[in-house]
């Protein structure tokens, strides 16, 4: 048992596992936001990532970690409401470029505050859990305490989305104002906050991604650190469904599982190829949301 | 001649020409230097008139654009010559730039597709070069160029026939995918590429004997070769622009336009979707690659890393500053290009910034990231639509 457990499949197994929470994560949120506003948000790394600095500036050393992740998630919160209120809020109705450029001028001017107020120095956030591999007769097991740790935490906020959407009154005016606007508004939904509330949500679970992210020993918080997992987060998302969380989840997790044993068996130049692979395919085969779309357009 | 003067300005021309004389005593020194000022005047005189005939624009567009390109390169062509080896570099760099730019406002502006791997699509041509040059070293420069453009548009064919199913933020997703997945992919071909450290091009480009035999035996080596690839480059910007004016406003382009703005329209009078889209995709990445096939050509070298999804954001953000869409847009996109480096570090120099700190090493990112909202907010056709508003403001005012 012990053999098997620690044998290469397993291994994969469980290591994709515990990036693929993450790449769920990140998917879920942009499919949060995506949902309530129609908007894919380029920013979604770097906004977590400015309210991960912001907790850990404020009470960073005095307080420990948890007070840095509620700090943290707040701030989170905050970055998103004001994101929405001040900047996202022009664009609504507008040409569909004109969302996606503005939010990729907000994740560089983002970033380079980031990296001019607190430099591009990878700050270790010192947490609780352990990053190295618990052992099985002798051989590592490729879990550790830190990564149970952390599927655990995604597998918390994903229920909690799912039970926020689907067993409240709050979720079901947030799913009531993205489907159809004018109805809810006179049906007494106020539609102009919850899209506020879609974006507050987006960040809140982006940040408790970041968190993760960056508490991770080996990786820390750099202006840039969720670049590279946004790539992988948006192919998560495209390829799941941009509007369906559940597929967001699915695609996140099994893409970490195929792109940790790609990495293991042909090399780390392949992963993000194939990860772009599959992005192209599943596009080719099932371009979703484009026939639905285009027959509720008005001509 | 006579043509020009019977149906073009005649006055115009003559005073032109005293103009060019006077101007012509004044500046040269050697008598050499009258045989290119004189031929300089020349050829944007008899452009410059042949513009001024009426009616011209509307009658024969294709010549008058012709005529105006030739006006424009024979001004730059003229400045270089008088301009530093490091003034050249960077208008060589701009020029380059620029293309790229307009490759992009074309898929933009045109098609209304947004693509975020621009920066990729200059790295395969900017590696075409470098590939081809250092196995067939033989081979004209021209013809290299020209491979390199044939290696972007057939990887624009690959990325563009599934891009032709897409609606923008997919579409902006996948060609980021692409632009964060380059240097991966040139990692995996290292015995080729040459991986992060790049290629050297085996030969420099060197001016042809005559050009270096007309200066000074004071003008040193490096000034002839800068002024040269600044020419090279200025020329093949030219023809690249002038394509893109024919085909903005052919039937191709107009199809185009029609499918950015309403789609079930185009459709309906029979443009084909999918391939107007896959041709826009594929137009924006061969003018990319030219770009980055240039850049192999000023630098003498390619580093793959410099295609990063960085460079695509900049590339976004000078044609979103420029004006999308528009052909003068991508013109000042690629001067601003060429000299932002210097009004920054003129800048950080008269604020008192630490030139070493963080907040220096940002700004570029942060100016341009701010110049690309405030631009999409408030004016969302860049410069060039700025300006082309207030001068259509002014013609109603005056009445003219």
């Amino acid at each position: 048992m012990d053999a098997f457990l620690t044998s290469r499949i397993i291994s994969d197994i469980l290591g994709g596992l515990t990036n693929g929470v993450i790449y769920g994560l990140v998917a879920l949120s942009l499919v949060l936001v995506w949902r309530s506003t129609g908007i894919l948000n380029f920013a979604q790394g770097a906004m977590p990532m400015i309210a991960t600095y912001l907790g850990m500036v404020v009470f960073a050393h005095r307080l420990g970690y948890w007070p840095l992740v509620v700090i943290s998630i707040v701030a989170g919160f905050g970055v998103g409401g004001v994101t929405e209120r001040v900047l996202v809020r022009h664009l609504y109705g507008k040409p569909e470029i004109n969302p996606i450029v503005v939010m990729v001028g907000f994740l560089i001017v983002l970033e380079g505050v980031a990296a001019a107020i607190w430099s591009t120095t990878p700050r270790g956030i010192p947490n609780p859990f352990s990053p190295i591999d618990w052992q099985l007769g002798g051989k590592p097991l490729a879990l550790s305490p830190f990564s149970v740790y952390e599927i655990v935490t995604a597998l918390v906020v994903m229920t909690g989305v799912a039970v926020l959407f689907r067993f409240t009154r709050l979720g079901l005016q947030l799913r009531a104002s993205a489907l159809a606007p004018e109805v809810s508004r006179l049906l007494g939904v106020r539609v102009s906050r919850m899209l506020t509330l879609g974006w507050v949500l987006s960040t809140g679970v982006g940040t408790i991604c970041t968190v993760l992210v960056a508490s991770n020993f080996f990786t820390g918080l750099t202006p840039q650190v969720m670049d590279g997992i946004f790539a992988f987060g948006f192919i998560a998302a495209a390829v799941g469904g941009l509007d369906s969380p559940v597929g967001a989840i699915v695609a996140g997790v099994s893409i970490g599982i195929v792109l940790q044993f790609v990495g293991d068996f042909v090399n780390s130049n392949a992963i993000i190829i194939t990860a772009l692979i599959i992005l192209i395919v599943s596009l080719m085969v099932r371009p979703n949301g484009l026939f639905t779309k285009s027959t509720a357009r008005r001509v | 001649m006579a043509w020009l003067v019977a149906r073009g300005r005649p006055t115009t021309t003559a005073g032109l020409l005293v103009v060019a004389v006077v101007i012509t005593s004044l500046v040269t020194s050697s008598p050499r230097d009258d045989v290119a000022v004189s031929l300089a005047f020349a050829v944007a005189i008899v452009g410059v008139s042949t513009l001024t005939v009426r009616g011209l624009r509307d009658a024969h567009p294709v010549f008058a654009r012709a005529a105006l390109t030739v006006v424009v390169l024979d001004a730059a062509l003229f400045a270089t010559y008088f301009f530093s080896s490091i003034t050249n570099f960077n208008l060589a760099i701009g020029a380059a730039m620029s293309i790229t730019l307009l490759g992009l406002s074309f898929l933009t502006g045109a098609s209304g597709q947004i693509s975020l791997g621009n920066s990729a699509f200059m790295g395969v041509g900017a590696l075409s070069v470098a590939i081809w040059a250092n196995h067939h070293s033989s081979t004209p420069m021209a013809v290299t160029l020209l491979i390199a453009v044939a290696c972007g548009t057939l990887v624009g064919l690959l990325l563009g026939l599934p891009a032709t199913r897409l609606r923008g933020p997919y579409l902006a997703g996948m060609t980021l995918a692409f632009a964060v997945a380059f240097t991966a992919i040139v990692n995996s071909f290292t015995s080729w590429t040459g991986g992060d450290a790049g290629l050297q091009l085996p030969t420099a480009v060197t001016p042809p004997h005559w050009l270096s035999s007309f200066f000074n035996a004071q003008t040193s080596l490096l000034t002839v070769n800068t002024m040269w690839l600044a020419d090279i480059t200025i020329v093949v910007t030219g023809v690249a622009f002038f394509f893109m004016a024919n085909l903005f406003a052919s039937r191709t382009g107009r199809a185009m336009r029609l499918v950015r703005d309403n789609e079930v329209a185009a459709e309906l009078v029979g443009v084909s979707l999918p391939r107007a889209r896959v041709i826009a995709f594929m137009v924006s990445s061969a003018y990319a690659a030219l770009g980055g096939g240039l850049w192999t050509l000023i630098n003498n070298s390619v580093q793959p890393p410099t295609f990063s999804l960085a460079l695509s954001i900049t590339i976004l953000s000078l044609v979103v500053i420029g004006g999308i869409g528009t052909i003068s847009g991508a013109l000042i996109g690629g001067v601003i290009y060429a000299y932002s480096n210097n009004v920054i570090s003129w800048f950080t120099q008269h604020t008192g910034i630490n030139q070493q700190g963080n907040l220096a090493s940002q700004l570029p990112g942060i100016i341009f990231g701010g110049l690309l909202i405030l631009t999409m907010l408030f004016a969302p056709m860049g410069i060039a639509g700025a300006v082309r508003r207030l001068w259509a403001r002014r013609r109603v005012q005056t009445g003219a």
